[in-house]
């Protein structure tokens, strides 16, 4: 157990690492003038040198890496426009466009791409688990036809075209408009309420069928039929008896997808206009903003491989029939 | 185990008991499966699935739209490039709603047609989803096929890859790669014409995706192999001194089509949907290249004042992506050896 722990441990290291090096070997190393390309379009030969000086972009490659992996651990300094700036210890890097570390853009950014995702979390595994719980129970029927046939239409319509006619045409939905939570709990959720039910039902679609599948399958156990020849109620007998078995690999899915959806909630943030990972990326992209397009990848990167390692250790502890491998 | 009460029911019934394969919905028609191939008998009953049938049309039709693009357009009389200020207001609104002449109206502020920008922004979504499924096919299945049939240190290293690029967050390098790819191609961006621009960015874009999209095949094919290798035909093949090369290409491959075909079909609406979406997001390709994603993107502030202009496409994008998943779907459920019986 411990030694798969371990293993799993050191591969995830292993991910990150090559990540980050290969990640920074495409964008600083390759021919491909980054210090041009960070300074923009306007840009004098002086300021060129100054910023090719300070990222160190004349030494060599080696060192670049070096010295970025340094930053990322006891932070470093950067030159920007004669003055220096110090970029405090997880630093990734110092956004020559916007004049602010990386670090602190992404910090930023985080929490609003964090709190879409989980509220959208919310509506999709509330609507997802109890749509297919039902239609599990029902299965065969018309309702339960109903049920996958519309999960089939949902999920086939195009993510980013269902957000946009939701942005345009739902105007009866609060403004959307990111608040902090802890400023306003209140103006937070209603200013996300649109981004969250469309996450929410267009992944609710999935969700039902993973937990329909996952309940047809449980309720077909022995020990279901034995509570219900001991005379427990139906409703018991699936919602305290069946579901706790039946979540397990809904649990799993959800724990993947989540990480998958904190790395791609593109489309929902630049739809709806909210500020987080992904627009913070899009904005670099057409500014070609090297540093934070690397940060961002870095971070999703790290987001995503943790996430994946919580999921399969947890598993692992959680489902003893996981053989371990 | 025998059968619950419920489970006869349904079985009588003719419902599917297999809890996998009912989600998918569509009852398994029953058809003759004597002297018939595997492929040979998922397609004949492909042929009697009528949403498979309906929704092949539908997709059959756009893919004819993108490649008589040209034609339709010269129909009409129109190309995707002209100006048509005349029919613009003052205030950059169309003066003209559909007519003979311009089938679906025109642009606001610039007025090019609409049709012809239409029939000629089918053709990007398909060549790109086209090509990077047939690429990530391609490479998916020979990776798996060497690393689940020769195993040992190839194994070790391909599958660490397949691991390294699925926990990548594909969507993030599809917006940061191309940036650099494009200074690979054609310089510093700033000073490029838009021409180049826009092909580099194809390029990029079907790059990317390809990059991303082979891994999770590369998987499944390697499952796959993993049992299939043990198999009698496979010893024998091996015995009779078969080079390897034949063993997987010749007895292997023809084993492996029904992952395969369900694979493909389900990755062609997903990549149209990702170039439409890139596109939409400005990653992807840009003008002066028609593209539905594209149109999208510009008609989304005019939604109140010229509906049409948006609607058109985010129809059109939606019927393709509908009727390919569902079309895909059916596939899954003609060729899934578990709906089979």
């Amino acid at each position: 157990m411990l030694l798969y722990i371990l293993k799993r441990v050191l591969s995830a290291i292993s991910v990150v690492i090559v990540t980050l090096v290969a990640s920074f070997a495409l964008f600083f190393l390759a021919p491909t003038d980054p210090a041009g390309v960070i300074c923009g379009p306007r840009c004098t030969p002086d300021r060129v040198a100054d910023i090719e000086n300070s990222l160190g972009l004349n030494k060599p490659a080696l060192e670049q890496i070096g010295s970025y992996m340094k930053g990322i651990v006891v932070g470093r300094e950067y030159s920007a426009g004669g003055t220096v700036q110090h970029c405090d210890a997880p630093c990734l890097g110092y956004s020559y466009t916007l004049g602010q570390p990386v670090t602190k853009l992404l910090a930023q950014a985080l929490p609003v791409t964090i709190s879409i995702v989980i509220g959208g979390a919310v509506v999709y595994l509330i609507v997802g688990v109890l749509a297919g719980t039902i239609a599990a129970q029902v299965r065969g029927s018309s309702l339960d036809k109903a049920v996958v046939g519309t999960t089939l239409f949902v999920q086939s319509i195009p993510y980013f075209v269902f957000a946009l006619i939701v942005a345009l045409y739902a105007t009866f939905l609060p403004e959307t408009r990111y608040t902090p939570f802890l400023e306003n709990p209140l103006t937070w959720a209603s200013g996300l309420l649109a981004a969250w039910l469309c996450i929410g039902v267009t992944n609710a679609a999935a969700y039902t069928r993973y937990s329909r599948a996952s309940m047809i399958e449980t309720l077909g156990q022995d020990y279901i039929r034995t509570a219900t020849s001991k005379g427990i109620s139906r409703r018991r007998v699936v919602y305290r008896h069946g579901l706790r078995a039946g979540l397990t690999p809904v649990v799993t899915i959800f724990g993947i997808d989540l990480a998958f959806q904190l790395t791609g909630a593109i489309f929902t943030e630049s739809i709806f206009g909210l500020p987080g990972l992904g627009q913070l990326t899009l904005r670099a992209f057409g500014q070609y903003d090297l540093p934070v397009l690397l940060g961002g990848v870095l971070v999703g990167s790290v987001v995503l491989v943790l996430m994946n390692l919580v999921v399969d250790i947890a598993y692992t502890i959680l489902d003893p029939r996981v053989r371990l491998g | 185990m025998e059968p619950l009460i419920e489970e006869a029911e349904l079985a009588r019934t003719g419902a599917p008991t297999d809890a996998m394969a009912a989600p998918t919905g569509g009852q398994n028609t029953k058809v003759n499966t004597r002297r018939k191939s595997p492929t040979q008998i998922a397609l004949a009953r492909l042929r009697k699935d009528k949403v498979a049938v309906v929704c092949g049309s539908i997709f059959l039709f756009f893919v004819l739209v993108a490649i008589f693009a040209p034609l339709l357009a010269k129909l009409e009389g129109q190309d995707t490039t002209t100006l048509h200020q005349d029919l613009i207001d003052q205030y950059g609104f169309p003066t003209i709603g559909p007519t003979s002449e311009h089938w679906f109206g025109v642009e606001p502020r610039l007025g090019r047609d609409l049709f012809a920008r239409f029939v000629y922004g089918a053709r990007p979504s398909f060549i790109v989803a086209g090509s990077v499924t047939v690429i990530t096919t391609i490479i998916g299945v020979c990776f798996g096929l060497i690393a689940g049939f020769i195993g040992g240190w190839l194994d070790r290293v391909i599958s660490w890859v397949i691991d390294f690029v699925l926990s990548l967050p594909y969507l993030l390098f599809a917006i940061a790669v191309p940036a650099v790819l494009l200074s690979f191609f054609v310089g510093t961006a700033e000073d490029a014409a838009a021409q180049d621009v826009s092909t580099a960015r194809f390029y990029a874009l079907i790059i990317v995706l390809s990059f991303f999209g082979w891994a999770s095949l590369a998987r499944l094919i390697r499952g796959e192999v993993l049992s299939l290798r043990e198999r009698e035909f496979v010893a024998a093949a091996k015995v009779l001194g078969v080079p390897t090369h034949k063993i997987l290409f010749k007895e292997l491959l023809p084993n492996l089509v029904a992952p395969i075909v369900i694979s493909v079909s389900l990755a062609l609406p997903t990549y149209i949907v990702t170039e439409a979406g890139l596109t939409y997001l400005g990653v992807g390709l840009t003008e002066p290249t028609p593209s539905w994603g594209l149109t999208i993107a510009n008609a989304q502030t005019f939604y109140r004042a010229d509906p049409l202009y948006l609607w058109i496409p985010v129809a059109a994008i939606t019927i393709v992506v509908l009727s390919l998943s569902l079309l895909g779907d059916s596939i899954r459920d003609a060729f899934d050896p578990r709906t089979r019986r």
